[in-house]
């Protein structure tokens, strides 16, 4: 939508987040960058152990020791990384929602869903009980919960998949937050259920003004929903850019990869391309691109130096050394 | 004996239609304690302690079911006087070890770190001696009495509670619904006490059930040493020390007492397993 707005509501600079072991530090989020302008989409995407859930995560300073953040994560403003504790309390939850990839296990079992909403109310708004009552009623009509008013006393495993994700969301979007983190948030649904959810999100986006991460391995979503895609490899943002642009002509040797292996109908049916090897371990990174192992277009310098993120295109960046051979591909 | 006939009822009852029925005959077996517990005048013939010496050592009769005890008391009557008394060990020895072991284990076991320690060592502490033997020490420093037992099984039970609940709070603070909670912003004792404890308290009312049958027999086992309830107070392990002298020529005087600490101790964990059973399922 409005992306590059003068003032983003949420801007991640070096963000930077390491796990202590016994082998020595492992960086599972390697200096990313990123900005989230005011109804916004922001998809990023990467494949397992990519970093983008702990991305995501320690946005509200969800990693806990012995993992460790560093960098700076500003909210309208304010540095959430350093913010004391009861203001970090009024952000998560008031003004950013987050909704988790299973609703099974994310939502309190022994906790009906009305009282969930309610509670969340509670904390971060001035309603009485009945305003509470009539609120969390709205919230489930708004969701899509039919018969919303009897389904609050219910308990989230008397929900299906689909209809326990719409109670997160109510939970999550219960203080009108101006922003929602969402990681994976259909991966756990079936395909049907996925776009359901996928529309709930992106017209509660446009109803409320609100702006989205979502994080998700799948390019059909993004492609579907985001605006905006930074795809990440390894613990770094490779490629970033405009939905559009970087779908149709990726500038990283990873993201072309990565759009080969998925599978597109109506086209003539052909073996699917899929990347060979294995995503580097965070203990055993090499020296220069950490795609360049797997990348059929890897040359010397690869190997070498790390290829830093540019600029290819208007407001379209990529981390590498071929992205000029790669114009015109796929 | 209480907890191998308990497993032998549950047993005979594993079917899936008659899964339920254990705990209701617990439940009954409950009630029935808890009535003579609230109404014993009601349901005993006779006064407790009153001596009759016209009725020295009769066998179970019409008039005296249990028979009657070396000073004409009635056996009967004692045995349900003895349920308040017994019934109130079974709670007086519990409750603060529930509340206090609950607590220190879901805080233990949110935070970790020094509490995590201080109070770990203070359980292995408790725990290196056996659990009557200590009881027997304390009690024996304080002197003998209910009270008394009261302090020396509540400074001992609650680490047991302590231990169940650092274990499964442990699980539950890394669940995803444990880090929901705290992105919607809410302070850590609610996610503790509201979010966490209701989801990790099953295995500790499981466990509550079982230590007020453990305790009933520790508390009669005390009155019977000597320890506890002092005579003439009926109290079921006070009975069957005095009877136990009169074992061969009048078996009724322990006997019945026995017989009602075996039902109670069946009754508790009856309804801690079909609690345990009610909440398996609902997982």
């Amino acid at each position: 939508m409005t992306s590059g707005s003068a003032e983003p509501l949420l801007s991640v600079s070096g963000l930077r987040v390491t796990f202590g072991s016994s082998r020595g530090d492992l960086v599972a989020v390697d200096g990313v960058d990123f900005e989230v302008g005011l109804g916004e989409v922001l998809g990023i995407a990467g494949e397992s152990g990519s970093g983008k859930s702990v991305t995501l995560r320690s946005i509200l300073r969800l990693v806990r020791p012995p993992g460790r953040v560093s960098g700076k994560v500003t909210w309208r403003g304010r540095d959430l990384l350093t913010m004391a504790e009861p203001e970090l309390r009024r952000v998560r939850g008031g003004e950013i929602g987050v909704i988790f990839q299973e609703p099974m296990t994310a939502l309190n079992p022994v906790l009906t869903v009305g009282l969930q909403i309610r509670e969340n109310l509670k904390e971060h708004t001035n309603l009485d009980p009945a305003g509470r009552q009539r609120r969390a009623v709205e919230l489930m009509d708004q969701v899509g919960i039919p018969a919303g008013k009897s389904r609050l006393e219910d308990y989230p495993h008397q929900f299906s998949g689909g209809m326990r994700q719409r109670a997160m969301i109510a939970i999550a979007l219960a203080s009108n937050p101006r922003l929602l983190l969402a990681d994976e948030p259909t991966t756990a649904l079936d395909v049907t259920i996925q776009d359901q959810i996928l529309k709930l999100i992106l017209r509660l986006r446009s109803e409320l003004n609100m702006s989205v991460i979502l994080v998700t391995h799948d390019l059909g979503v993004i492609a579907q929903t985001c605006d905006r895609l930074a795809v990440m490899y390894a613990g770094r943002v490779v490629e970033s850019g405009p939905v559009a642009s970087l779908l149709r002509r990726p500038r990283h040797a990873y993201t072309q990869a990565l759009l080969s292996a998925v599978p597109r109908a109506g086209i003539v049916r052909q073996p699917l391309a899929s990347i060979p090897g294995q995503p580097p371990l965070l203990s055993a990174l090499p020296a220069g691109c950490a795609f360049a192992p797997r990348c059929s277009l890897a040359i010397d310098r690869c190997r070498a130096e790390y290829p830093p993120l540019q600029e290819v295109d208007g407001d379209h960046f990529a981390a590498c050394w071929r992205a000029a051979e790669l114009v015109g591909a796929p | 004996m209480s907890l191998a006939l308990t497993s032998a009822i549950t047993s005979a009852f594993s079917s899936a239609r008659n899964r339920r029925i254990p705990f209701y005959v617990g439940v009954a077996i409950m009630t029935m304690f808890l009535l003579f517990t609230l109404f014993p005048g009601f349901f005993a013939p006779y006064d407790p302690l009153a001596f009759d010496y016209t009725q020295l050592s009769h066998p179970p009769s019409l008039a005296h079911p249990f028979g009657t005890d070396n000073f004409g008391r009635d056996v009967f009557s004692r045995v349900i006087w003895a349920t308040r008394i017994d019934m109130q060990i079974a709670v007086f020895c519990t409750i603060f070890p529930l509340i206090f072991g609950t607590i220190v284990g879901a805080l233990t076991g949110y935070y970790g770190g020094w509490l995590d320690a201080v109070f770990g060592r203070l359980v292995d502490l408790v725990i290196t001696f056996p659990f009557l033997v200590i009881v027997i020490a304390i009690v024996a420093v304080l002197g003998p009495g209910l009270i008394n037992m009261y302090i020396a099984v509540s400074s001992v039970g609650w680490v047991f509670y302590a231990q169940l609940m650092r274990a499964d709070v442990q699980v539950q603070k890394q669940s995803d619904y444990a880090a929901a909670a705290r992105v919607l912003g809410y302070d850590e004792p609610r996610i503790i006490f509201r979010h966490l404890l209701p989801n990790a308290i099953t295995p500790i009312i499981v466990y509550w059930m079982t230590d007020m049958a453990l305790d009933i027999l520790l508390g009669s086992s005390l009155g019977y040493l000597g320890l506890g309830a002092q005579p003439p107070t009926a109290e079921w392990g006070v009975i069957i020390a005095d009877g136990k002298n009169f074992m061969s020529t009048a078996w009724w005087i322990a006997v019945f007492p026995g017989v009602a600490i075996v039902l109670a101790g069946v009754g508790f964990s009856l309804v801690g397993d079909g609690i345990a059973d009610y909440f398996r399922r609902r997982d």
